[in-house]
């Protein structure tokens, strides 16, 4: 890889993937790809030092960290979720008006006794005490839910992390409760599964981030404004 | 020179005949997160053994010394001292490495005696220091308890305050609550008074998540039977907030808690039994009272007697000496027998 091209992470499918793509079209970056649809590398029509690599989400704020990436449009939550080395070396440019997702604590809709954070800490409490272990909160956000339970004094449980359909966790039994992310809250209800009053970790939508480590590469000011336009 | 200071700490330790114990460097993980859960996790140094155990250096002395107790069959009266560090991550970012003596009593049958024992060791070893002026700090959390067992407040809210009592970030968030909102989102109850009456017509024995249809109906039903009303919540965190700002001399603090629960109408009498210690007069010590001290410390685990001798240190005052009793510490955080104890640790780096 030239080290002097302008690298751009983008999310590599999804309802993400399309809003990104409109954001470059509309700022008159057009991305075309050489070998079709499927291939995850592509180029900007009349910029030939830019290159654009479809990633995952999560994939995109690790590249920034390490300087693999120039720039990267990514979700908020998955900054925030990031170890704080990696946070470190990352810069927010801007909030984009799109992606917008709540990270929320649910329980299941019987749980009718579980109002706020409070009542999940005194449960949690009479469950260590009933069965002898820790009542277990299925995540893909282990370090953002940790954190946000600490600070309303919840310790005991224990995080199972999540790789997927973490919805189904308490369905099948592999977490009592869980933190999700959310944007119209449909997923949750239809596994019926409610968020506590006071169970929102985090607001995120997608957003504008650069790398600290390549930051006088040639034209990537000039990129970084008209993105952000 | 250095090894010379810690001869006379235990020197005075052997005097009063506390016998040496040598403490395991690393303990069981598990140890430290059935106290706390998640909580101290975040400080641990931890890894796994070959048999996938996890380990962690030990993130603080007494819990050692209390499981080494605890897990041995001993119901005997023990008096014990030990030296060593303990590591915590990002505990101060200056002390990752936390260098201590402490000395411990177990199995402690008059609570009284040897919380004074305890007190008098601190100040022996204080005397033996180089400093002069010092203080004194003295508390006791059982205090607060009764205090809260006296309030108007429901019962789960008597149970919230008195354990997040060391929390103090924590504590004033919930003081909070306890003034202004409702417990119940009226809302929120009108529907999950549907699922209720579903519920209530299905096998109470289904479990789910772990609790049984009955424990569930169960919560809902007091919390709805017994909800707070705002006016006595206010009151009571107006009392709460006042009793913890009471600070005077340790001679004073009986007469000035007594007025205080008098005001308030609360019927407890306090005497001087919570503060062991009869010799008021030390020159160049101050002994003082405080209703809030260790809050904001990681001492969740004193249930009683808490103090902290403090010393001048370049115009500062710098903690020597700290302590408490711990008589819930085995059972209530580390699943094991319940031994009652006290014990200090005095900080090294502000000994030498």
């Amino acid at each position: 890889m030239n080290k002097d091209n302008i690298n751009i992470g983008i999310v590599s499918k999804g309802r993400l993937k399309n809003f990104t793509e409109n954001l470059l079209r509309k700022r008159k970056l057009k991305i075309f790809s050489e070998r079709g649809e499927r291939y995850l590398f592509g180029k900007i029509k009349g910029k030939s030092n830019i290159r654009v690599l479809f990633l995952h989400a999560r994939e995109i704020i690790e590249q920034l960290s390490i300087g693999n990436l120039d720039i990267g449009i990514s979700g908020y939550d998955l900054l925030k979720e990031s170890e704080i080395n990696i946070q470190k070396k990352i810069n927010l440019v801007k909030r984009l008006p799109f992606g917008y997702a709540n990270l929320v604590l649910a329980v299941r809709e019987e749980n009718i006794d579980l109002f706020t954070t409070l009542d999940l800490d005194e449960v949690a409490d009479e469950f260590r005490k009933k069965n002898k272990t820790l009542v277990r909160i299925g995540t893909k956000y282990p370090n953002l839910t940790r954190s946000f339970l600490y600070e309303r004094g919840v310790t005991n449980f224990q995080i199972v992390k999540s790789l997927g359909a973490t919805e189904l966790m308490p369905v099948i039994g592999t977490a009592e409760f869980i933190s999700d992310i959310t944007s119209s809250g449909q997923t949750l209800k239809a596994n019926k599964l409610r968020v506590l009053n006071d169970g929102e970790i985090l607001k995120s939508q997608a957003c504008i981030f650069t790398s600290k480590i390549n930051h006088k590469k040639k034209g990537l000011k000039n990129l970084v404004k008209l993105l952000s336009k | 020179m250095k090894s010379k200071n810690y001869n006379k700490v235990f020197n005075i330790l052997k005097r009063k005949y506390f016998r040496y114990i040598e403490l395991d460097p690393v303990i069981e993980s598990k140890f430290i997160l059935q106290r706390s859960g998640e909580n101290f996790k975040k400080y641990l140094f931890s890894f796994y053994n070959s048999d996938g155990q996890e380990l962690s250096l030990r993130p603080d002395l007494t819990i050692s010394s209390v499981i080494r107790y605890a897990q041995s069959k001993s119901n005997k009266k023990e008096k014990v001292f030990y030296t060593g560090s303990a590591f915590r991550k990002s505990y101060n970012q200056k002390n990752v490495v936390i260098r201590q003596i402490g000395m411990e009593i177990f199995s402690s049958k008059n609570e009284n005696i040897d919380d004074k024992e305890i007190i008098d060791t601190s100040l022996k070893i204080l005397k033996s220091s180089r400093y002069r002026n010092s203080k004194l700090n003295i508390g006791n959390f059982k205090l607060f308890e009764l205090l809260i067992n006296k309030l108007q407040i429901p019962q789960r809210w008597k149970q919230r305050l008195i354990k997040f009592f060391w929390n103090e970030k924590y504590f004033s968030e919930l003081l909070k609550r306890l003034e202004s909102n409702l417990d119940i989102d009226p809302v929120a109850v009108a529907g999950d008074k549907k699922m209720y009456s579903k519920m209530i017509k299905l096998n109470q024995k289904k479990i789910i998540n772990g609790r049984s249809y009955k424990e569930i109906i169960k919560r809902f039903e007091s919390k709805i039977n017994d909800p707070r009303q705002s006016e006595t919540g206010k009151k009571s965190a107006k009392i709460i907030k006042e009793f913890l700002k009471i600070k005077c001399s340790l001679n004073n603090a009986p007469n000035i808690l007594n007025k205080f629960f008098k005001k308030y109408d609360l019927n407890i009498f306090v005497n001087k039994d919570f503060f062991p210690i009869k010799n008021l007069k030390i020159k160049d010590t101050k002994f003082e009272f405080s209703t809030s001290i260790g809050r904001g410390r990681e001492v969740e685990f004193y249930n009683s007697l808490i103090f902290s001798l403090d010393v001048k240190k370049k115009n500062k005052f710098v903690n020597l000496i700290s302590g408490g009793r711990f008589d819930e510490l085995t059972s209530k955080y580390l699943g094991l027998k319940k031994v009652p104890a006290v014990g200090a640790a005095v900080n090294l780096s502000n000994y030498e």
